[in-house]
């Protein structure tokens, strides 16, 4: 494995102690976290709202909308364990970007693992706008160092300047 | 009735004014969370309590528009008691299997899904029974959920013209402003198609990353699970293969569509009676209530203001903007109706325009129905600019996003700002060459 480590001149010892958590962790525990994402629920809140309905409760739809919620969110979590056998899983609820910092606070995670955004099978992009929300947030409130996962893409370079 | 002591005019006008502009601004705003209803109830009983309508006029003006309140419950009923029956998670099955496994071609399917719907059982069954249908069976099939969601809310409104049938706003606007059937299609069926186009092809581009993968459609119950009590579902398909022509007939006769929705509703909820599918508790739990008070309370705060003049003079200047010319009615019906949706919602803004268009009665044909016409565009299309409700509930938005908090909803105005203007101008610019 080679690590890059970008210094300033004022990050050594935090880039460092970064690097060296790779190396040397033992013993490393990891864990997978899936967060279920509240947000279209309040959507379609906000829509029978507009249409002068109450929010949803214990309908049977909602029932359904739940289930198929777990069911996805227990399949990305078997997937990763299919990769890291050993690893915890985390399963939230919620806005994913709260819950991810929030799951890390609660943790005590080291490090945050995070892709920029999520894909859907375009080619990688690089450039403005290429961190999403999500990461973005992250980024700017993780309680540790966060390792922004960004895909492999050196055919796009050198950058033209 | 308790303002016994005469009023002159100008006291009475200004305060019809003052409770009509709060009964609006409560509307819009919804201080203490109160519901519309609670707030346009408040403002009709204010004015009657004041002795500034009549409860003659007001009982008239309610019993007058009995074709849009039973409309209402028989277009809610309806799509209630096909949900019963498993009707829309059957279709979103049939979407999803002739999508042949295609995110993209999925997302066709949902849109054409909701335009049927839209079409057949108003904007209100796609917007709300559609939708979180959708959403589990998107979820199931482990696609990306946004695009989609976007569709049903979207479509809802977009396909609102399509048929007479398929927004109660249109209901509203006709029962002031008859057009017979081939009148409304000839005014809005080629726009309907072109703002549906125009949707469809912005939001292909908008989620064209999102749209490319693949869905396993082994995921999904087979269309035979998804229909909960096999008798009482083809029924209701009989019941609806009656009520869908039936709708057209009465269109075309103008005899009065709440008659057809009221009596498609009851032969339903006799079906699921019979069959043991609902209860009348359980077919009242799907209709909601507080709206006839709403629109109630919008007719009586309407009928005082009407009777002001102010709302003439309202008319008066939207004919003095449209310049007496056709174009002109339609892109100051269009774009006028659009903004006031967006301002106190859109049934409201169509009773309040229905009042003021009085004075269009009297104009050249062409400026008349260039007024009704997109005045209904406006009002039905209008509330995609801010799906998640109005114009004050996005400012409220923006404002918990200024304070770090993550909101959702401003995705769709986000999409809303994006859509909607082009489909506004590009529909009023077809309803012209319609006329």
């Amino acid at each position: 494995m080679r690590i890059l480590c970008s210094l300033d001149g004022t990050n050594t010892k935090q880039v460092s102690d970064a690097a060296q958590m790779f190396c040397t962790a033992e013993p490393l525990t990891i864990a997978l976290l899936t967060v279920i994402d509240v947000g279209p629920r309040r959507d379609i809140d906000r829509t029978r709202e507009r249409f002068w309905r109450p929010p949803m409760h214990h309908e049977p739809v909602t029932d359904e909308m739940e289930a198929a919620e777990r069911a996805a969110a227990q399949d990305i979590l078997n997937a990763g364990l299919g990769y890291l056998p050993l690893a915890e899983t985390l399963l939230r609820r919620g806005r994913p970007e709260l819950e991810i910092v929030n799951a890390a606070a609660e943790w005590r995670a080291d490090v945050i693992l995070i892709r920029p955004r999520a894909e859907y099978g375009e080619p990688p992009h690089l450039g403005p706008r290429s961190v999403g929300h999500v990461a973005r947030f992250v980024l700017d409130h993780a309680p540790c160092p966060v390792l922004l996962l960004r895909p492999l893409a050196g055919d796009q370079f050198p950058i033209s300047r | 009735m308790f303002l016994l002591f005469p009023l002159s005019q100008f006291w009475r006008t200004l305060l019809i004014s003052i409770i009509g502009l709060l009964t609006l601004a409560g509307i819009m705003t919804r201080p203490y969370r109160w519901s519309e209803a609670r707030i346009a109830m408040a403002g009709a009983g204010t004015l009657l309590l004041l002795g500034l309508i009549r409860p003659a006029d007001a009982a008239f003006t309610l019993l007058r528009d009995w074709n849009t309140f039973f409309f209402f419950l028989g277009m809610m009923g309806l799509s209630a008691l096909a949900q019963t029956a498993g009707l829309f998670d059957w279709l979103a099955v049939q979407a999803a299997r002739f999508a042949k496994r295609s995110a993209a071609r999925l997302f066709l399917n949902v849109f054409l899904l909701g335009t049927l719907i839209t079409m057949i059982f108003c904007n209100d069954a796609t917007a709300l029974i559609l939708t979180p249908v959708v959403y589990v069976f998107v979820t199931k099939l482990r696609l990306p959920v946004l695009p989609y969601l976007f569709a049903c809310t979207f479509i809802a409104d977009t396909a609102s013209f399509l048929l007479p049938i398929s927004n109660p706003i249109n209901i509203i606007i006709m029962s002031r402003f008859p057009l017979d059937l081939l009148t409304f299609l000839r005014l809005l069926l080629l726009p309907s198609l072109v703002v549906i186009a125009i949707n469809l092809g912005i939001f292909y581009l908008l989620y064209r990353k999102q749209l490319r993968g693949s869905f396993d459609i082994s995921r999904l119950p087979t269309p035979e699970k998804a229909v909960k009590h096999r008798t009482y579902f083809r029924y209701t398909l009989g019941v609806l293969a009656l009520v869908a022509p039936a709708y057209v007939f009465a269109s075309a006769l103008q005899f009065p569509l709440s008659v057809v929705a009221v009596a498609g509703g009851l032969l339903l909820l006799a079906g699921g009676l019979f069959w043991k599918r609902t209860t009348l508790l359980e077919a009242g739990k799907g209709i909601s209530w507080p709206i006839f008070g709403f629109i109630g309370g919008m007719f009586v705060v309407v009928r005082a203001i009407e009777d002001t003049g102010l709302t003439r003079k309202l008319g008066n200047l939207l004919l003095h903007l449209s310049g007496g010319t056709s174009f002109g009615a339609v892109m100051v019906g269009a774009l006028g109706s659009a903004l006031g949706t967006n301002l106190i919602n859109n049934v409201p803004m169509a009773v309040v325009m229905n009042s003021s268009l009085g004075t269009v009665r009297d104009a050249a044909p062409a400026i008349r129905n260039g007024f009704v016409a997109a005045t209904m565009f406006g009002c039905d299309l209008g509330p995609n600019l801010t799906t998640v409700g109005s114009l004050a509930t996005i400012l409220w938005l923006l404002i918990l996003r200024q304070r770090d908090v993550d909101v959702s909803g401003l995705d769709y105005f986000k999409v809303g700002v994006v859509v909607t203007p082009l489909m506004l101008l590009a529909g009023a610019f077809t309803i012209w060459l319609c006329l």
